[in-house]
């Protein structure tokens, strides 16, 4: 299978290079695999998600994702809004919007109708068993419910990966169950590339390979 | 859900700011309407005014008398001397005296020569102009109108019966109403063919009026006297010119406080959203498009506040304006006005915010708390 993730010896360093984020990373993923990404806090693990995402340009190295080069400025967020999927931590839901409502924010990149809008995002919900919660604003929701509005919007633009920086960081044990089981639903039944960061090594075994991250560098690829 | 919608529904997130926003630029737009109102209803009396006539002054006896316009009659000859007076163009005698005209016992009958309209600004609307010495009559709208009168129908003067030869509209108030023969048939009338009312003056072009008006005080100033009210409205016309200049001075001034008021409020909306902006480049909404979002929010703003302050300033303009003895005008540039106004404070006051909401580092934003 084609790889759809290439990352070469990539350096990030912030607060003027006092600070390696990451430390010379060589990577290279599947198109349709599960990846996990391991390692303490403060490692790096959040800043390589946001490297594949194009959420921030990358010192030096090589970097390329879905065919994109993402060490040039050019046409990031076309890339962002039809190939990645986010899905953070928090929710990050607009709490003045709908439910459906927040589904359709990252359409609005796309040329649909607002009727197609509303008909996409209601089928997501769909998939993420939330369809009757539609038209409620996220405060009345619980906090896993939440975060499978928020996998929902990931999934909005149809995306080629889902990148899930912990997921199922603040969720209690039982609903955080739930919420991966129906990512890597997800992941299976479309053939995404799932790339999640988790503290939890039990989820991590779950995944087709688990990378750990050590001070920027991968210190082993299982 | 459409875009516009979302950036409609945005500023009310922050009610308080959003509304103390509003109100702050609706006081702008309410000064704007108002002032723009007002001097417009001042205008539009005073140029009713001015063009009394159709002429730049007038001219009438010296000694306040017992006469229709308040004024003794003057020699029919002065006609000749003014329009000889140099810097004069048109010199016209007009002859108003009281007699009966239809039902009325006494009212008051205008003459005028037949090639007059324009220097006593009326036109003709229906039917044609009166002959020389004949029994014809024009007729006010107004008179008209009141008596139930139209071309070819007859009306008593001074027990003869006239015919009604027209009926013409004027921008003079004073004149709407009034019933014109010629000047020669008016003398007759009267019984006096040396007499005159008034004169109407025009000036050269490019003759200031009042430096033709005091020439002709100097020269005859002891028989006649030059109506110096014409003149006042020049004087008149500069201070409508002020207030004119005033409203766009507070238009300024709105826009430099409105569009200050703004740029915080935009600040600290996009400031409490800094995650949300995170949020939304990262599902990959481009530069301009958060950009359009930020300053529609802000254009939402200024434009609800134009909306609000151009209806409260011109319920209460209407309203108190006759209390101040002036009746506002309303024309559609004053509106026009107060929305370029709202539209530019929106457009200055939301692009500051919104550059700085672009220029948000997206990790950043997403890592802030
Ligand atoms: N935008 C940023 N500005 C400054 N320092 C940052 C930024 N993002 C990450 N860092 C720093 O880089 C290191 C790696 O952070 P991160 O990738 O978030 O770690 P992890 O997700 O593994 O906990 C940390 O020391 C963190 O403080
Ligand atoms: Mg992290």
């Amino acid at each position: 299978m084609d790889n759809i993730i290439e990352i070469r010896n990539l350096v990030k360093s912030y607060e003027n290079g006092h600070i390696k984020a990451l430390n010379g990373i060589d990577l290279t993923i599947r198109e349709g695999e599960f990846v996990s990404i391991i390692g303490p806090s403060g490692s790096g693990k959040s800043t390589l998600l946001n490297m594949l995402g194009a959420l921030d340009l990358p010192d030096s190295g090589y970097i390329n994702v879905a065919g994109y080069d993402l060490t040039s400025n050019k046409k990031l967020n076309k890339f962002r809004a039809q190939k990645i999927g986010f899905v953070f931590q928090l929710h990050n839901l607009i709490p003045n919007l709908s439910v459906v409502e927040n589904i359709e924010i990252p359409m609005f990149t796309s040329k649909l109708s607002n009727k197609m809008m509303r008909k996409r995002a209601l089928f997501l919900l769909d998939i993420v068993g939330l369809h009757d919660k539609a038209f409620q604003k996220p405060s009345k929701l619980s906090g896993g419910e939440r975060q499978r509005v928020a996998i929902a919007r990931a999934l909005a633009n149809n995306p080629s990966i889902i990148l899930a920086d912990e997921p199922t960081g603040s969720l209690d044990s039982k609903t955080s169950v739930k919420i991966l089981a129906q990512l890597i639903d997800l992941h299976r039944n479309n053939n995404v590339t799932l790339i999640m960061v988790t503290h939890d090594m039990a989820v991590a075994r779950l995944a087709d390979r688990v990378i750990e991250v050590l001070d920027g560098k991968l210190v082993s690829v299982g | 859900m459409s875009f516009l919608k979302f950036i409609i529904k945005n500023p009310f997130r922050r009610k308080t700011s959003a509304i103390l926003s509003i109100i702050g630029i609706c006081i702008g737009i309410v000064v704007i309407v108002a002032l723009g109102g007002i001097t417009n209803g001042l205008v539009s009396s005073f140029e009713d005014t001015i063009h009394a006539g159709g002429a730049d002054f007038s001219i009438s006896g010296k000694e306040t008398g017992n006469s229709a316009y308040g004024t003794n009659p003057i020699d029919a000859n002065w006609t000749d001397k003014i329009a000889n007076v140099s810097g004069v163009s048109e010199a016209m005698p007009i002859y108003v005296i009281l007699t009966s005209v239809g039902n009325d016992y006494m009212n008051t009958l205008i003459g005028i020569e037949p090639n007059g309209t324009s220097m006593a600004d009326i036109s003709i609307k229906e039917g044609r102009m009166f002959e020389n010495n004949s029994s014809e009559v024009i007729l006010g709208k107004i008179y008209a109108d009141a008596n139930n009168l139209s071309v070819g129908d007859s009306l008593k003067v001074n027990g003869e019966d006239f015919k009604v030869v027209g009926i013409y509209e004027t921008g003079d108030s004073n004149m709407a109403g009034g019933v014109f023969t010629s000047i020669n048939k008016v003398a007759e009338i009267n019984g006096d063919n040396n007499s005159i009312s008034n004169i109407y003056v025009k000036v050269d072009k490019g003759q200031d009026p009042q430096k033709v008006a005091d020439k002709i005080d100097s020269m005859y100033g002891d028989n006649i006297t030059t109506i110096s009210s014409v003149m006042e409205m020049e004087q008149m016309a500069d201070m409508l010119n002020t207030l004119k200049a005033s409203s766009w001075g507070i238009s300024l001034l709105a826009v430099v406080v409105g569009a200050l008021g703004i740029i915080n409020t935009m600040l600290m909306s996009v400031f409490e959203r800094t995650r949300e902006i995170g949020v939304l480049k990262a599902v990959g909404w481009s530069n301009s498009k958060i950009l359009t979002m930020i300053v529609g929010e802000s254009l939402v703003i200024t434009i609800v506040s134009a909306i609000l302050g151009s209806v409260i300033g011109f319920v209460a303009t209407t309203f108190l304006g006759p209390m101040m003895n002036v009746t506002p005008t309303f024309t559609p540039d004053i509106f026009v006005q107060a929305f370029v106004v709202a539209i530019i404070v929106g457009i200055i006051g939301g692009l500051y915010p919104a550059i700085k909401a672009v220029k948000l580092p997206p990790t950043e934003a997403l890592r802030y708390e």
